[in-house]
């Protein structure tokens, strides 16, 4: 209450009764005494608050304050005991409400107690530091009813006998129990941790010990997993139905630990239903739950990982040196693909996307792509397969995925040279014979490669589309130039291809027909004519024909053939009967392409414009071939295959391989060159470390192969060796 | 006003003040006489007797409980107090904890 200013101040007698009678604080407190029996026999409601109030407001004005807190202690106390004993003579499944009634019931009076004591409660505890009145309550029940020796023991093993009862199914009392365990939290949380945590997580671990036991044997994985987290859930509902929630981490550890960490790898290896079963077979619902128990305890996640690591690593590797596989190499990359996608389907559905699982895919893939040196070989024969026939009619959104995906087994392979070797040659042919579905597709995967690895790398296979547009338009030049010159020969499709952008063919000699012939020559001045001081030679090799031909009963077909087989065919046009001498004669064609392109004209079934004797699958040198004029079809356009094998026989292989050897030394000398420039002086490990590095996004070379340059470059005088330490290179500028 | 809404105050003379509840709540002591659990008399009927407090205190009391529903968030008014009361009526605040 605020004050006034101090004027005419005069002091007034003191209103209090002064206490003249010595039994004042013994009458007094009789009276409070009395006041709270009542209160505990809930006898209150005639007392007047106002007159206990200020009995206890007077008793510690005057000093007896002492002989009043006292005096409470030791009736409270009295009570307490007598309740004890009545909650301690309950009987049975009584004991706990009849607890949680006195419970209340003492509550109820704490708290009245409190109100008329508040005046002591304001001064007098707090200036002999005293307990206050309701904490001293909550102590003094503490004392007398939960630590009574009867009490304690039975409260605590009819808690967890109730927890127990619960986890067998049955429908226990919660709120009841939410009122007990609300009772030993107020009375502070070591009395909640002592009397009911720590015996409850001691129960609880013995209890889920013994049950994992019992799942193990007789559940797989799966179901082991599922009652793993029925139990886990039911323990956190617990938690919020009737425990402390700080409960929660304890109770779901003890969980975690008995039910998932003890178990777990025998979980992951279970046979026939194991972590390697569930990925099997997709069980994307089991995966993601044993992913989520598992993320629970600490290794868990990297006990799944590191098997999922292996058995990807065990089947991929299983896939790529299965030679079965190796004779279909779309099929093969196919099975990569597939492969893939269900991995990365099973890390996004039941993983949750897990960044370390990805990446442990990724390092999977990328260690057993490149088990197998032809990797790279058939990415480019699927691209090339999907790029011709594969991605007809599919829509644009679905060739970016195609592509995408194949970028994706790209980016695993180590040697992205041999990539590009192979890539080149297949394009080039797609290129020559007009196979491509779309140069949309075509270009766009292109630019995944510049963006993967960079200008150099795509350089000249953009170079190869440059010429094909050019030659178009050289082509178009020709004719208009020509004009009717021409009308009655053949029709000339030239593409003029730079040295260097395509892959490198040796220059076959081949003997043209002389209408063919004349119409190179025309195109060879018309040529040579608009661009001076350049160099033409016929690629006979890669060249392609139609031809119309006349058999039997004036039946007309048109033949596509190579360039090869149109020489052949057109030297029937004079004579119906030529021995393989007489041909190789007249043609010149190199003997193993001869013998090929002999084959598919005469051995392919249903296919054959020429016949042969004697009839047999491979050609010798002494056989006859004639014009077989009965040949028919139901088409008018036949297309005659060369035999070729798709993949590379062996020997080719090698060469490619002999090629890719080849053009790394360049690149492995220029990174050398380009680190000593910077570096000055270097020693052999860190070169070899550096150069690895500069190259790993084409390819991986060979620490033998990077000796080999550094000594070319030593002979060669862009190196030296430190006069004292040999290990040590210097860069001479 | 309601009859629920309000309480006597009856002072050692016997004088009754009626005023509003949320005003006697004021004082703490006042507000655990009317709120305690347990029926005390005076959460029954609603009344409080005080034997040691003269009319003239608490008139000035009940007058103090209005002043402080309105003006206790700091605006700056004065409660004027007669200067002999001074010393009684800290003795009731103290009493009644205000």
């Amino acid at each position: 209450m605020s004050s006034q200013k101090k004027r005419n101040f005069q002091i007034e007698a003191f209103k209090h009764r002064v206490v003249v009678d010595p039994k004042y604080a013994e009458k007094t407190w009789k009276i409070l005494e009395h006041a709270i029996h009542e209160i505990y026999n809930h006898n209150a409601s005639g007392l007047s608050f106002e007159e206990l109030y200020r009995n206890a407001y007077n008793m510690v004005l005057h000093k007896f304050g002492e002989k009043l807190y006292s005096g409470l202690v030791s009736t409270m106390t009295l009570h307490l005991k007598e309740i004890a004993a009545s909650v301690d003579a309950s009987q049975g499944p009584l004991f706990l409400e009849e607890l949680n009634r006195k419970w209340m019931e003492h509550n109820k009076a704490l708290q009245m107690i409190r109100d008329i004591l508040m005046y002591m409660d304001r001064t007098f505890i707090p200036s002999t530091h005293k307990t206050p009145v309701h904490e001293l309550g909550l102590n003094l029940w503490r004392d007398n009813i939960i630590h009574s020796i009867n009490i304690q023991t039975r409260l605590k093993d009819t808690l967890l006998e109730i927890v127990q009862k619960e986890r067998g199914g049955e429908v226990i009392n919660k709120g009841l129990m939410r009122n007990i365990v609300k009772m030993l939290m107020d009375l502070g949380p070591t009395v909640y941790q002592n009397d009911f945590e720590k015996p409850f997580l001691d129960v609880s671990a013995t209890f889920y010990r013994g049950e994992s036991q019992q799942f193990i044997e007789c559940c797989d994985c799966g179901d082991y997993l599922k009652k793993a987290e029925k139990r886990l859930n039911e323990e956190i509902e617990r938690v919020s139905h009737y425990l402390d929630a700080k409960s929660e981490v304890k109770i779901t550890n003890v969980v975690e630990k008995e039910m998932i960490e003890t178990q777990m790898t025998r979980l992951v290896h279970m046979e026939n239903s194991g972590l390697v079963n569930m990925i099997v077979d997709d069980k994307y619902e089991d995966l993601s739950r044993m992913y989520n128990l598992f993320r629970r305890v600490p290794t868990g996640l990297m006990l799944i990982r590191d098997v999922m690591t292996s058995h990807i690593r065990e089947t991929g590797k299983q896939l790529v040196t299965d030679p079965e596989r190796l004779k279909d190499p779309v099929d093969f990359v196919q099975r990569l693909l597939d492969e893939k996608d269900k991995h990365d389907k099973i890390i996004n559905l039941a993983f949750n996307n897990d960044k370390t699982f990805q990446n442990a895919l990724n390092s999977s893939f990328e260690y057993f792509i490149n088990l197998n040196p032809r990797s790279p070989e058939f990415i480019s024969l699927f691209v090339d397969d999907k790029l011709r026939k594969g991605l007809k009619g599919v829509s644009e959104e679905d060739v970016e995925i195609v592509l995408d995906k194949v970028m994706m087994l790209f980016r695993y392979l180590q040697e992205k040279d041999v990539f590009e070797k192979y890539y080149k040659q297949h394009l080039a042919k797609r290129l020559l014979s007009g196979k491509s579905v779309s140069e949309d597709a075509e270009r766009s995967l292109i630019l995944k490669l510049k963006t993967e690895c960079g200008y150099q790398f795509t350089s000249k296979l953009e170079g190869m589309f440059t010429d094909m547009k050019t030659s178009q338009d050289t082509m178009q030049g020709f004719y208009e130039a020509m004009g009717p010159a021409l009308s009655d020969g053949p029709t000339l499709t030239v593409h003029v291809l730079t040295t260097g952008s395509w892959p490198t063919q040796s220059t076959t000699t081949c003997n043209l027909p002389p209408e063919i012939l004349s119409v190179c020559d025309k195109f060879r001045t018309y040529y040579l004519g608009t661009h001076n001081g350049r160099r033409l030679t016929w690629q006979t090799n890669m060249g392609s024909a139609d031809i119309k031909a006349t058999f039997a009963r004036g039946q007309k077909h048109e033949l596509n053939v190579s360039t090869y087989q149109m020489c052949v065919l057109m030297l029937f046009n004079n004579a119906d009967r030529l021995s393989y001498k007489e041909i190789e004669q007249a043609v010149e064609i190199p003997a193993m392409e001869l013998k090929r392109c002999l084959q598919s004209l005469a051995c392919a079934k249903g296919k054959n414009v020429l016949r042969k004797e004697p009839m047999s699958k491979d050609i010798g040198e002494d056989d006859e071939f004639y014009f077989n004029d009965k040949f028919s079809s139901k088409f008018y356009k036949v297309k005659i295959g060369t035999v070729v094998a798709q993949k590379e026989s062996e020997p080719e292989k090698q060469e490619t391989r002999q090629r890719v050897e080849e053009d790394r030394k360049p690149q492995i000398e220029a990174a050398i060159v380009r680190i000593m420039k910077a570096r000055r002086v270097l020693d052999h490990n860190n070169i070899v470390a550096e150069v690895t590095k500069q190259l790993q996004s084409r390819f991986l070379p060979n620490p033998v192969v990077i000796k080999k340059r550094i000594e070319s470059l030593i002979e060669r005088e862009f190196l030296e060796r430190d006069r004292e330490d040999r290990k040590l290179y210097r860069y001479l500028a | 006003m309601k009859k629920e809404d309000t309480v006597k105050l009856i002072s050692a003379e016997g004088f009754e003040f009626v005023i509003d509840k949320n005003a006697a709540m004021v004082s703490q002591t006042i507000r655990n006489m009317l709120t305690s659990p347990g029926d005390f008399a005076e959460t029954e009927h609603q009344e409080v007797t005080f034997p040691e407090i003269s009319t003239t205190i608490l008139e000035k009391i009940c007058q103090y409980f209005y002043w402080s529903l309105q003006y206790a968030s700091g605006k700056e008014t004065e409660f004027h107090i007669e200067p002999e009361l001074t010393l009684e009526l800290m003795m009731a605040a103290n009493y009644l904890h205000t």
